[in-house]
Protein backbone atom coordinates (compact mmCIF):
# COMPACT_ATOMS: atom_id res chain seq x y z
CA UNK A 1 0.00 0.00 0.00
CA UNK A 2 1.60 3.47 -0.75
CA UNK A 3 1.02 6.67 0.56
CA UNK A 4 -2.41 7.81 0.28
CA UNK A 5 -2.03 11.60 -0.06
CA UNK A 6 -4.95 14.08 0.49
CA UNK A 7 -6.31 16.19 -2.63
CA UNK A 8 -3.92 17.76 -5.43
CA UNK A 9 -0.47 18.72 -4.95
CA UNK A 10 -0.49 17.21 -1.30
CA UNK A 11 2.31 15.11 -2.40
CA UNK A 12 4.39 17.85 -4.57
CA UNK A 13 4.04 20.15 -1.34
CA UNK A 14 5.63 17.49 0.80
CA UNK A 15 8.52 17.07 -1.90
CA UNK A 16 8.89 20.78 -1.41
CA UNK A 17 9.27 20.70 2.32
CA UNK A 18 10.50 17.83 3.75
CA UNK A 19 9.71 16.56 7.42
CA UNK A 20 13.44 16.93 8.28
CA UNK A 21 13.89 20.48 7.61
CA UNK A 22 10.79 21.35 9.29
CA UNK A 23 12.14 19.82 12.23
CA UNK A 24 15.52 21.22 12.23
CA UNK A 25 13.62 24.77 12.04
CA UNK A 26 12.20 23.55 15.08
CA UNK A 27 14.77 22.20 17.01
CA UNK A 28 16.45 25.46 16.39
CA UNK A 29 13.27 27.57 16.96
CA UNK A 30 13.23 25.79 20.50
CA UNK A 31 16.90 26.04 21.17
CA UNK A 32 17.07 29.59 20.85
CA UNK A 33 14.18 30.61 23.14
CA UNK A 34 15.63 28.19 25.96
CA UNK A 35 11.67 26.33 25.62
CA UNK A 36 11.39 24.82 29.26
CA UNK A 37 7.94 22.21 29.18
CA UNK A 38 7.12 20.98 32.64
CA UNK A 39 6.31 18.13 33.68
CA UNK A 40 2.50 17.26 34.90
CA UNK A 41 1.16 13.51 34.97
CA UNK A 42 2.28 12.05 31.98
CA UNK A 43 1.69 14.54 29.98
CA UNK A 44 4.76 17.74 29.61
CA UNK A 45 3.47 20.85 29.17
CA UNK A 46 5.01 23.67 27.24
CA UNK A 47 4.25 27.61 26.28
CA UNK A 48 5.13 28.74 23.01
CA UNK A 49 5.05 32.39 20.93
CA UNK A 50 3.95 32.14 17.76
CA UNK A 51 6.68 30.99 15.68
CA UNK A 52 7.09 28.00 17.39
CA UNK A 53 3.27 27.40 17.71
CA UNK A 54 3.55 27.21 13.84
CA UNK A 55 6.86 25.09 13.73
CA UNK A 56 5.39 22.19 16.26
CA UNK A 57 1.82 22.55 14.29
CA UNK A 58 3.95 21.60 11.25
CA UNK A 59 6.30 18.77 12.54
CA UNK A 60 3.43 17.51 14.55
CA UNK A 61 4.46 17.65 18.21
CA UNK A 62 2.03 17.64 20.78
CA UNK A 63 -1.69 19.24 20.90
CA UNK A 64 -2.59 22.30 21.60
CA UNK A 65 -4.52 23.62 24.80
CA UNK A 66 -6.74 25.87 24.08
CA UNK A 67 -6.86 28.37 26.41
CA UNK A 68 -8.01 31.93 26.84
CA UNK A 69 -4.62 33.50 27.13
CA UNK A 70 -3.38 34.98 24.08
CA UNK A 71 0.41 35.88 24.28
CA UNK A 72 1.00 32.06 24.33
CA UNK A 73 0.05 29.10 23.07
CA UNK A 74 -0.02 25.77 25.47
CA UNK A 75 1.09 22.94 24.00
CA UNK A 76 0.91 18.86 25.86
CA UNK A 77 3.49 16.71 24.72
CA UNK A 78 3.23 13.04 25.36
CA UNK A 79 6.46 11.58 26.99
CA UNK A 80 8.11 9.96 24.17
CA UNK A 81 7.41 13.29 22.29
CA UNK A 82 9.29 15.29 24.99
CA UNK A 83 11.99 13.36 25.45
CA UNK A 84 13.17 13.44 22.10
CA UNK A 85 13.18 17.01 21.93
CA UNK A 86 15.05 16.85 25.10
CA UNK A 87 17.15 14.12 24.70
CA UNK A 88 17.58 13.16 21.08
CA UNK A 89 17.05 16.77 19.52
CA UNK A 90 18.68 18.29 22.75
CA UNK A 91 16.10 21.63 22.15
CA UNK A 92 13.94 21.49 25.20
CA UNK A 93 14.63 22.06 28.95
CA UNK A 94 12.25 20.10 31.19
CA UNK A 95 11.26 20.61 34.52
CA UNK A 96 9.38 18.92 37.23
CA UNK A 97 7.00 19.34 40.12
CA UNK A 98 9.18 21.05 42.12
CA UNK A 99 10.58 23.61 39.24
CA UNK A 100 13.92 22.19 38.70
CA UNK A 101 15.58 21.77 34.91
CA UNK A 102 15.34 17.77 35.58
CA UNK A 103 18.86 16.11 34.06
CA UNK A 104 18.57 13.01 31.18
CA UNK A 105 19.14 10.19 34.09
CA UNK A 106 16.13 11.69 36.57
CA UNK A 107 14.10 12.54 33.44
CA UNK A 108 13.83 9.11 31.99
CA UNK A 109 13.84 7.76 35.59
CA UNK A 110 10.50 9.39 36.42
CA UNK A 111 9.39 8.62 32.79
CA UNK A 112 9.62 4.72 33.32
CA UNK A 113 7.77 5.78 36.76
CA UNK A 114 4.91 6.93 34.77
CA UNK A 115 4.87 4.05 32.20
CA UNK A 116 6.66 0.78 32.67
CA UNK A 117 7.56 0.06 28.65
CA UNK A 118 8.53 3.74 28.35
CA UNK A 119 12.17 2.61 26.95
CA UNK A 120 11.06 0.62 24.74
CA UNK A 121 8.36 2.55 23.55
CA UNK A 122 10.84 5.34 23.22
CA UNK A 123 13.25 3.22 20.91
CA UNK A 124 10.74 2.54 18.83
CA UNK A 125 9.37 6.28 18.20
CA UNK A 126 13.00 7.78 18.16
CA UNK A 127 13.68 4.82 15.48
CA UNK A 128 11.02 6.35 13.29
CA UNK A 129 10.97 10.02 13.82
CA UNK A 130 14.89 9.96 12.94
CA UNK A 131 13.77 8.55 9.67
CA UNK A 132 11.81 11.67 9.10
CA UNK A 133 8.41 9.97 9.74
CA UNK A 134 5.43 11.53 11.74
CA UNK A 135 4.16 9.64 14.58
CA UNK A 136 1.10 10.13 16.46
CA UNK A 137 -0.82 8.42 19.00
CA UNK A 138 -2.28 5.39 17.53
CA UNK A 139 -4.54 4.05 20.49
CA UNK A 140 -8.14 5.23 18.55
CA UNK A 141 -6.90 2.29 16.65
CA UNK A 142 -6.16 -0.04 18.52
CA UNK A 143 -1.93 0.40 18.26
CA UNK A 144 0.70 2.49 20.37
CA UNK A 145 1.55 4.30 17.16
CA UNK A 146 0.14 5.78 13.42
CA UNK A 147 3.21 7.02 11.49
CA UNK A 148 2.93 9.32 9.07
CA UNK A 149 5.10 9.44 5.62
CA UNK A 150 4.22 13.51 6.28
CA UNK A 151 2.32 15.96 7.81
CA UNK A 152 -1.63 14.56 8.63
CA UNK A 153 -3.44 16.95 6.86
CA UNK A 154 -1.34 15.95 3.85
CA UNK A 155 -1.41 12.52 3.78
CA UNK A 156 -3.19 9.49 5.67
CA UNK A 157 -0.89 7.54 7.95
CA UNK A 158 0.34 4.07 6.61
CA UNK A 159 1.21 2.52 8.91
CA UNK A 160 -0.10 1.10 12.05
CA UNK A 161 2.44 0.75 14.94
CA UNK A 162 2.83 -2.00 17.81
CA UNK A 163 5.74 -2.26 19.77
CA UNK A 164 6.98 -5.77 21.10
CA UNK A 165 9.46 -6.35 23.64
CA UNK A 166 11.52 -9.25 23.81
CA UNK A 167 10.24 -11.95 25.60
CA UNK A 168 6.45 -9.28 25.54
CA UNK A 169 3.50 -11.94 25.46
CA UNK A 170 1.02 -9.75 26.09
CA UNK A 171 0.66 -8.33 22.57
CA UNK A 172 -0.87 -10.55 19.38
CA UNK A 173 -0.50 -13.87 21.66
CA UNK A 174 -2.84 -15.54 19.74
CA UNK A 175 -3.64 -15.73 16.10
CA UNK A 176 -6.98 -14.04 16.94
CA UNK A 177 -4.85 -11.05 17.86
CA UNK A 178 -3.42 -11.07 14.90
CA UNK A 179 -6.91 -11.36 12.47
CA UNK A 180 -8.37 -8.63 14.95
CA UNK A 181 -4.93 -6.07 14.16
CA UNK A 182 -4.94 -6.73 10.57
CA UNK A 183 -8.67 -6.79 10.06
CA UNK A 184 -8.92 -3.45 11.98
CA UNK A 185 -5.89 -1.97 9.94
CA UNK A 186 -7.19 -2.98 6.80
CA UNK A 187 -10.63 -1.29 7.00
CA UNK A 188 -8.59 1.94 7.98
CA UNK A 189 -6.64 1.51 5.06
CA UNK A 190 -3.18 1.01 7.21
CA UNK A 191 -0.55 -1.65 7.41
CA UNK A 192 0.64 -3.14 10.72
CA UNK A 193 3.94 -2.79 11.66
CA UNK A 194 5.76 -4.60 14.45
CA UNK A 195 8.64 -3.00 16.09
CA UNK A 196 10.30 -5.79 18.29
CA UNK A 197 12.55 -3.90 20.63
CA UNK A 198 15.16 -5.79 21.60
CA UNK A 199 17.49 -4.41 24.51
CA UNK A 200 20.12 -6.62 23.72
CA UNK A 201 20.63 -7.39 27.54
CA UNK A 202 21.35 -4.09 28.07
CA UNK A 203 18.58 -3.06 30.63
CA UNK A 204 17.08 0.34 31.22
CA UNK A 205 18.87 2.11 33.86
CA UNK A 206 20.01 4.89 31.40
CA UNK A 207 19.23 6.88 28.81
CA UNK A 208 22.65 5.46 27.59
CA UNK A 209 21.16 2.11 27.09
CA UNK A 210 18.51 2.95 24.27
CA UNK A 211 22.08 3.35 22.21
CA UNK A 212 22.47 -0.39 22.63
CA UNK A 213 19.33 -1.42 21.76
CA UNK A 214 17.90 -2.73 17.93
CA UNK A 215 14.72 -2.40 16.20
CA UNK A 216 13.70 -4.96 13.81
CA UNK A 217 10.75 -4.02 11.43
CA UNK A 218 8.25 -5.76 10.56
CA UNK A 219 4.97 -5.37 8.48
CA UNK A 220 2.26 -8.06 8.46
CA UNK A 221 -0.03 -8.26 6.06
CA UNK A 222 -3.07 -10.65 5.14
CA UNK A 223 -2.40 -12.31 1.77
CA UNK A 224 -5.15 -13.84 0.06
CA UNK A 225 -3.97 -16.47 -2.25
CA UNK A 226 -7.08 -16.34 -4.08
CA UNK A 227 -6.83 -12.72 -5.49
CA UNK A 228 -2.85 -13.39 -5.95
CA UNK A 229 -2.93 -16.07 -8.74
CA UNK A 230 -3.85 -13.52 -12.20
CA UNK A 231 -2.42 -10.45 -10.99
CA UNK A 232 1.39 -10.46 -10.82
CA UNK A 233 1.86 -7.10 -9.92
CA UNK A 234 -0.52 -7.57 -6.51
CA UNK A 235 1.36 -6.74 -3.98
CA UNK A 236 3.56 -9.35 -2.22
CA UNK A 237 1.87 -9.24 0.75
CA UNK A 238 2.68 -11.79 3.72
CA UNK A 239 4.22 -12.70 6.69
CA UNK A 240 7.75 -10.33 5.60
CA UNK B 1 -17.32 -19.63 2.72
CA UNK B 2 -18.67 -17.37 4.05
CA UNK B 3 -15.41 -16.58 6.96
CA UNK B 4 -14.16 -15.68 3.44
CA UNK B 5 -16.76 -13.14 1.94
CA UNK B 6 -16.64 -11.30 5.46
CA UNK B 7 -12.81 -10.57 5.07
CA UNK B 8 -13.59 -9.44 1.67
CA UNK B 9 -16.23 -7.51 2.30
CA UNK B 10 -14.38 -5.27 5.21
CA UNK B 11 -10.93 -4.49 3.42
CA UNK B 12 -12.57 -3.22 0.57
CA UNK B 13 -14.21 -0.40 3.19
CA UNK B 14 -11.88 2.48 4.13
CA UNK B 15 -13.25 3.98 7.09
CA UNK B 16 -10.41 5.77 8.59
CA UNK B 17 -10.55 9.77 7.68
CA UNK B 18 -14.01 9.93 8.76
CA UNK B 19 -13.45 8.27 12.11
CA UNK B 20 -10.19 9.50 13.82
CA UNK B 21 -9.02 12.27 11.96
CA UNK B 22 -5.85 13.40 13.52
CA UNK B 23 -5.36 16.89 11.53
CA UNK B 24 -8.30 18.60 13.05
CA UNK B 25 -5.62 19.26 15.54
CA UNK B 26 -3.55 21.23 13.21
CA UNK B 27 -6.05 23.39 11.21
CA UNK B 28 -7.76 24.60 13.95
CA UNK B 29 -5.25 27.61 14.04
CA UNK B 30 -7.92 30.28 13.97
CA UNK B 31 -10.25 28.57 16.51
CA UNK B 32 -7.22 28.85 18.81
CA UNK B 33 -7.08 32.66 19.57
CA UNK B 34 -10.98 32.02 19.32
CA UNK B 35 -11.11 32.25 23.05
CA UNK B 36 -10.81 35.71 24.90
CA UNK B 37 -10.85 36.43 28.75
CA UNK B 38 -14.10 37.40 29.15
CA UNK B 39 -14.11 41.31 30.56
CA UNK B 40 -16.74 39.79 33.27
CA UNK B 41 -14.96 36.99 34.77
CA UNK B 42 -15.16 36.07 38.28
CA UNK B 43 -12.41 36.40 40.88
CA UNK B 44 -11.38 33.61 43.40
CA UNK B 45 -8.71 33.53 45.63
CA UNK B 46 -6.17 30.43 46.05
CA UNK B 47 -6.47 29.14 49.33
CA UNK B 48 -2.89 26.88 49.50
CA UNK B 49 -3.46 25.00 52.72
CA UNK B 50 -7.27 24.33 51.79
CA UNK B 51 -6.18 23.49 48.11
CA UNK B 52 -8.94 25.38 46.93
CA UNK B 53 -9.59 28.80 45.68
CA UNK B 54 -12.38 30.74 47.84
CA UNK B 55 -14.39 32.78 44.70
CA UNK B 56 -14.85 36.01 46.12
CA UNK B 57 -16.75 37.99 42.45
CA UNK B 58 -19.35 35.28 40.81
CA UNK B 59 -20.13 36.01 37.40
CA UNK B 60 -22.44 33.96 35.32
CA UNK B 61 -24.30 31.16 35.52
CA UNK B 62 -21.71 28.59 35.99
CA UNK B 63 -21.97 28.77 39.64
CA UNK B 64 -25.07 26.66 39.68
CA UNK B 65 -22.82 23.61 38.30
CA UNK B 66 -19.12 24.90 39.67
CA UNK B 67 -17.89 25.35 43.18
CA UNK B 68 -18.64 23.52 46.35
CA UNK B 69 -20.53 25.68 48.88
CA UNK B 70 -19.45 25.98 52.55
CA UNK B 71 -20.42 27.80 55.77
CA UNK B 72 -22.23 30.64 52.96
CA UNK B 73 -19.11 30.80 50.72
CA UNK B 74 -18.24 29.26 47.53
CA UNK B 75 -14.80 27.46 46.84
CA UNK B 76 -13.31 25.80 43.68
CA UNK B 77 -11.49 22.43 43.34
CA UNK B 78 -8.39 22.86 41.79
CA UNK B 79 -9.58 21.11 38.16
CA UNK B 80 -12.51 23.71 38.96
CA UNK B 81 -10.76 26.48 38.99
CA UNK B 82 -7.78 25.90 36.29
CA UNK B 83 -10.69 24.98 34.13
CA UNK B 84 -12.47 28.22 34.82
CA UNK B 85 -9.19 29.97 34.10
CA UNK B 86 -8.10 28.34 31.03
CA UNK B 87 -11.85 29.50 29.16
CA UNK B 88 -10.81 33.06 31.02
CA UNK B 89 -13.96 33.17 33.30
CA UNK B 90 -12.33 33.23 36.10
CA UNK B 91 -9.01 35.23 37.54
CA UNK B 92 -7.17 34.11 40.47
CA UNK B 93 -5.03 35.29 42.84
CA UNK B 94 -3.03 33.96 45.63
CA UNK B 95 -2.34 35.15 48.96
CA UNK B 96 -0.61 38.27 48.39
CA UNK B 97 -3.29 39.36 46.07
CA UNK B 98 -1.13 38.63 43.03
CA UNK B 99 -2.68 37.25 40.44
CA UNK B 100 -2.09 33.52 39.05
CA UNK B 101 -1.00 33.12 35.56
CA UNK B 102 -2.07 30.03 34.15
CA UNK B 103 1.55 28.70 34.50
CA UNK B 104 1.49 28.81 38.36
CA UNK B 105 -1.87 26.92 38.08
CA UNK B 106 -0.95 24.11 35.89
CA UNK B 107 2.09 23.81 38.42
CA UNK B 108 -0.24 23.23 40.91
CA UNK B 109 -2.17 20.71 38.99
CA UNK B 110 1.22 18.85 38.66
CA UNK B 111 2.22 19.10 42.10
CA UNK B 112 -0.59 16.54 42.93
CA UNK B 113 -1.14 18.03 46.34
CA UNK B 114 -4.64 19.59 45.48
CA UNK B 115 -6.70 15.92 45.05
CA UNK B 116 -6.46 15.92 41.37
CA UNK B 117 -3.37 15.11 38.60
CA UNK B 118 -3.02 16.65 35.21
CA UNK B 119 -5.23 13.23 33.65
CA UNK B 120 -7.53 13.86 35.97
CA UNK B 121 -8.17 17.50 34.66
CA UNK B 122 -8.20 16.54 31.31
CA UNK B 123 -11.50 13.96 32.09
CA UNK B 124 -13.04 16.69 33.67
CA UNK B 125 -12.04 19.48 30.94
CA UNK B 126 -13.44 16.99 28.46
CA UNK B 127 -16.60 15.89 30.53
CA UNK B 128 -17.58 19.70 31.57
CA UNK B 129 -17.03 21.24 28.14
CA UNK B 130 -19.50 18.50 27.12
CA UNK B 131 -21.86 20.03 29.26
CA UNK B 132 -21.89 17.46 32.36
CA UNK B 133 -22.23 18.57 35.85
CA UNK B 134 -18.67 17.11 37.32
CA UNK B 135 -18.27 16.91 41.18
CA UNK B 136 -15.20 15.07 43.16
CA UNK B 137 -16.17 12.25 44.92
CA UNK B 138 -16.69 12.15 48.42
CA UNK B 139 -16.90 16.03 48.18
CA UNK B 140 -20.78 16.92 48.32
CA UNK B 141 -21.75 20.71 47.09
CA UNK B 142 -22.85 21.65 50.05
CA UNK B 143 -23.06 20.29 53.50
CA UNK B 144 -27.11 21.25 53.60
CA UNK B 145 -27.90 18.77 51.50
CA UNK B 146 -25.74 16.49 53.77
CA UNK B 147 -28.32 15.85 56.40
CA UNK B 148 -30.74 15.21 54.24
CA UNK B 149 -29.50 12.42 51.65
CA UNK B 150 -27.06 9.27 52.27
CA UNK B 151 -24.05 10.75 50.65
CA UNK B 152 -21.42 11.37 52.73
CA UNK B 153 -17.77 12.13 53.32
CA UNK B 154 -17.36 7.83 54.43
CA UNK B 155 -17.09 6.36 51.25
CA UNK B 156 -13.12 6.44 50.90
CA UNK B 157 -12.23 8.82 54.27
CA UNK B 158 -12.87 7.80 57.37
CA UNK B 159 -15.05 11.19 58.44
CA UNK B 160 -17.99 9.70 60.10
CA UNK B 161 -21.41 12.36 59.78
CA UNK B 162 -22.05 13.79 62.92
CA UNK B 163 -24.53 16.10 64.80
CA UNK B 164 -26.27 19.02 62.83
CA UNK B 165 -23.65 21.49 64.65
CA UNK B 166 -20.73 19.59 63.58
CA UNK B 167 -21.80 19.47 60.40
CA UNK B 168 -20.18 22.27 58.30
CA UNK B 169 -16.89 21.83 60.01
CA UNK B 170 -17.25 18.19 58.96
CA UNK B 171 -17.63 19.46 55.46
CA UNK B 172 -14.35 21.43 55.18
CA UNK B 173 -12.29 18.67 56.69
CA UNK B 174 -13.77 16.27 54.78
CA UNK B 175 -12.58 18.29 51.70
CA UNK B 176 -9.00 18.52 52.60
CA UNK B 177 -8.64 14.96 53.69
CA UNK B 178 -9.78 14.12 49.94
CA UNK B 179 -7.20 15.88 48.85
CA UNK B 180 -3.78 13.35 49.53
CA UNK B 181 -1.71 12.06 46.98
CA UNK B 182 -2.88 9.94 44.15
CA UNK B 183 -1.41 6.74 44.16
CA UNK B 184 -0.74 5.01 40.57
CA UNK B 185 -2.09 1.85 40.83
CA UNK B 186 -4.86 2.06 43.59
CA UNK B 187 -8.38 2.51 41.64
CA UNK B 188 -10.47 5.04 43.21
CA UNK B 189 -13.78 6.30 42.82
CA UNK B 190 -12.75 10.06 41.09
CA UNK B 191 -15.92 12.01 39.98
CA UNK B 192 -19.95 11.92 40.65
CA UNK B 193 -21.39 12.78 37.11
CA UNK B 194 -24.42 14.38 36.32
CA UNK B 195 -26.49 14.67 33.05
CA UNK B 196 -26.51 18.50 31.61
CA UNK B 197 -29.26 20.27 33.63
CA UNK B 198 -30.10 23.88 34.29
CA UNK B 199 -31.97 23.21 37.38
CA UNK B 200 -29.41 21.80 38.98
CA UNK B 201 -28.95 22.09 42.90
CA UNK B 202 -26.31 21.77 44.91
CA UNK B 203 -28.46 21.57 48.05
CA UNK B 204 -30.24 18.47 46.66
CA UNK B 205 -28.05 17.64 43.66
CA UNK B 206 -29.70 13.16 43.47
CA UNK B 207 -27.75 10.60 42.34
CA UNK B 208 -25.21 10.99 39.94
CA UNK B 209 -25.99 9.42 36.47
CA UNK B 210 -22.50 7.46 36.86
CA UNK B 211 -19.32 7.78 39.01
CA UNK B 212 -15.95 7.85 37.22
CA UNK B 213 -13.26 6.01 37.88
CA UNK B 214 -9.85 7.16 36.21
CA UNK B 215 -7.22 4.39 35.57
CA UNK B 216 -3.88 5.35 34.91
CA UNK B 217 -1.88 2.28 34.87
CA UNK B 218 -2.81 -1.29 33.15
CA UNK B 219 -6.64 -1.87 32.79
CA UNK B 220 -7.90 -3.14 36.32
CA UNK B 221 -8.42 -6.59 36.71
CA UNK B 222 -12.10 -8.27 37.29
CA UNK B 223 -11.49 -8.54 40.99
CA UNK B 224 -10.48 -4.39 41.49
CA UNK B 225 -13.51 -3.47 39.07
CA UNK B 226 -16.12 -5.53 40.96
CA UNK B 227 -15.14 -4.78 44.24
CA UNK B 228 -14.98 -0.60 42.86
CA UNK B 229 -18.42 -1.04 42.33
CA UNK B 230 -19.65 -2.91 45.37
CA UNK B 231 -18.65 0.65 46.85
CA UNK B 232 -21.20 2.46 43.89
CA UNK B 233 -24.24 2.02 45.71
CA UNK B 234 -26.20 0.81 42.56
CA UNK B 235 -24.97 3.76 40.56
CA UNK B 236 -23.06 2.83 37.31
CA UNK B 237 -19.51 3.46 37.14
CA UNK B 238 -17.34 3.99 34.44
CA UNK B 239 -13.62 3.38 33.96
CA UNK B 240 -11.74 5.80 31.98
CA UNK B 241 -8.03 6.28 30.88
CA UNK B 242 -6.30 9.03 29.27
CA UNK B 243 -3.41 8.59 26.97
CA UNK B 244 -1.87 11.78 25.03
CA UNK B 245 -5.05 13.87 25.79
CA UNK B 246 -6.67 13.88 22.86
CA UNK B 247 -10.14 15.22 22.87
CA UNK B 248 -12.97 15.15 20.08
CA UNK B 249 -15.21 18.10 20.17
CA UNK B 250 -18.83 17.54 21.54
CA UNK B 251 -20.95 17.99 18.18
CA UNK B 252 -19.94 15.31 15.78
CA UNK B 253 -19.91 12.72 19.00
CA UNK B 254 -16.67 10.98 17.86
CA UNK B 255 -15.23 7.76 20.19
CA UNK B 256 -13.35 10.03 22.37
CA UNK B 257 -9.25 8.96 23.33
CA UNK B 258 -10.76 8.76 26.97
CA UNK B 259 -11.76 4.64 26.62
CA UNK B 260 -15.06 3.76 28.49
CA UNK B 261 -14.96 0.27 29.79
CA UNK B 262 -17.71 -1.90 30.40
CA UNK B 263 -18.57 -2.30 34.18
CA UNK B 264 -16.69 -5.05 35.29
CA UNK B 265 -14.90 -5.84 31.63
CA UNK B 266 -11.33 -7.21 32.21
CA UNK B 267 -9.30 -7.34 28.82
CA UNK B 268 -5.59 -7.56 29.21
CA UNK B 269 -4.71 -5.05 27.65
CA UNK B 270 -7.20 -1.84 26.74
CA UNK B 271 -5.68 -1.71 23.17
CA UNK B 272 -7.47 -4.81 22.83
CA UNK B 273 -10.74 -3.73 23.56
CA UNK B 274 -10.35 -0.76 21.27
CA UNK B 275 -9.18 -3.58 18.29
CA UNK B 276 -12.04 -6.25 19.47
CA UNK B 277 -14.72 -3.24 18.75
CA UNK B 278 -13.38 -1.90 16.05
CA UNK B 279 -13.44 -4.80 14.14
CA UNK B 280 -16.64 -4.85 14.13
CA UNK B 281 -17.46 -1.84 11.56
CA UNK B 282 -20.33 -0.56 12.36
CA UNK B 283 -21.39 1.72 15.87
CA UNK B 284 -24.33 -1.45 15.71
CA UNK B 285 -22.08 -3.54 15.51
CA UNK B 286 -20.00 -2.44 18.29
CA UNK B 287 -23.70 -1.86 20.81
CA UNK B 288 -24.36 -5.07 20.15
CA UNK B 289 -20.69 -6.13 21.16
CA UNK B 290 -21.57 -4.16 24.52
CA UNK B 291 -25.34 -5.48 24.96
CA UNK B 292 -23.77 -8.87 25.29
CA UNK B 293 -22.67 -7.86 28.75
CA UNK B 294 -25.79 -8.13 31.23
CA UNK B 295 -25.94 -4.92 33.30
CA UNK B 296 -24.83 -4.77 36.63
CA UNK B 297 -28.15 -5.60 38.24
CA UNK B 298 -27.57 -9.86 37.35
CA UNK B 299 -24.05 -9.54 38.45
CA UNK B 300 -22.16 -11.53 35.55
CA UNK B 301 -19.92 -14.34 35.95
CA UNK B 302 -17.53 -12.94 33.61
CA UNK B 303 -15.19 -15.07 33.00
CA UNK B 304 -17.43 -17.23 30.94
CA UNK B 305 -18.89 -14.49 29.20
CA UNK B 306 -15.80 -13.25 27.67
CA UNK B 307 -14.72 -16.28 25.69
CA UNK B 308 -18.25 -15.57 23.97
CA UNK B 309 -17.76 -12.04 22.86
CA UNK B 310 -14.46 -13.00 21.15
CA UNK B 311 -16.20 -15.57 18.96
CA UNK B 312 -19.22 -13.73 18.24
CA UNK B 313 -17.59 -12.00 15.04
Amino acid sequence: MGPRWKGKGADAKALADPMSEIVSQLQSSLLQSNALGSLSGCSVLLAVETEQTELLTRACFGKPIITAEKDKQWFQLGLEEAFYLCNSLKCLKIVGEDNFVKNDLDLWLHMKSKKDNFPDFYKAYSHLRMKNWVLRPGLQYGVDFVAYRHHPSLVHSEYAVIVLSEGDVGRLRVWADFHCTIRLCGSVAKTLLVLHVDKNGHGAICPSCLESYSVEECTIMRWSPEHSRNDQTASENGIT
Amino acid sequence: MEAEDDWESSSGEVTDTDQFNDEDIYSTSTSLSKLQFRSDASKAKWNGEMGMAEVIEKKGKMWITTGIVRNGKTFCLIEETLFLAEIGALLVMDENDECLSLKDIYRKIAEEKSGCCWELFEVYRHLKSLGYIVGRHGVPWSMKGVENNSESCSSQGTIQKNGVVDTEVNGMTCVVQMLGNLQVDELRLNFNVYLPNSKFRKSSPGDPAFLLCLVRGSPPSITKSAALERQCGGIPLKFCHVEHGRVTSAADKRMPSITELCTGLCIPWLRDLRLLCKSFSTQKSFDSVLSLFPCREDKPQLERIQPKILLAS
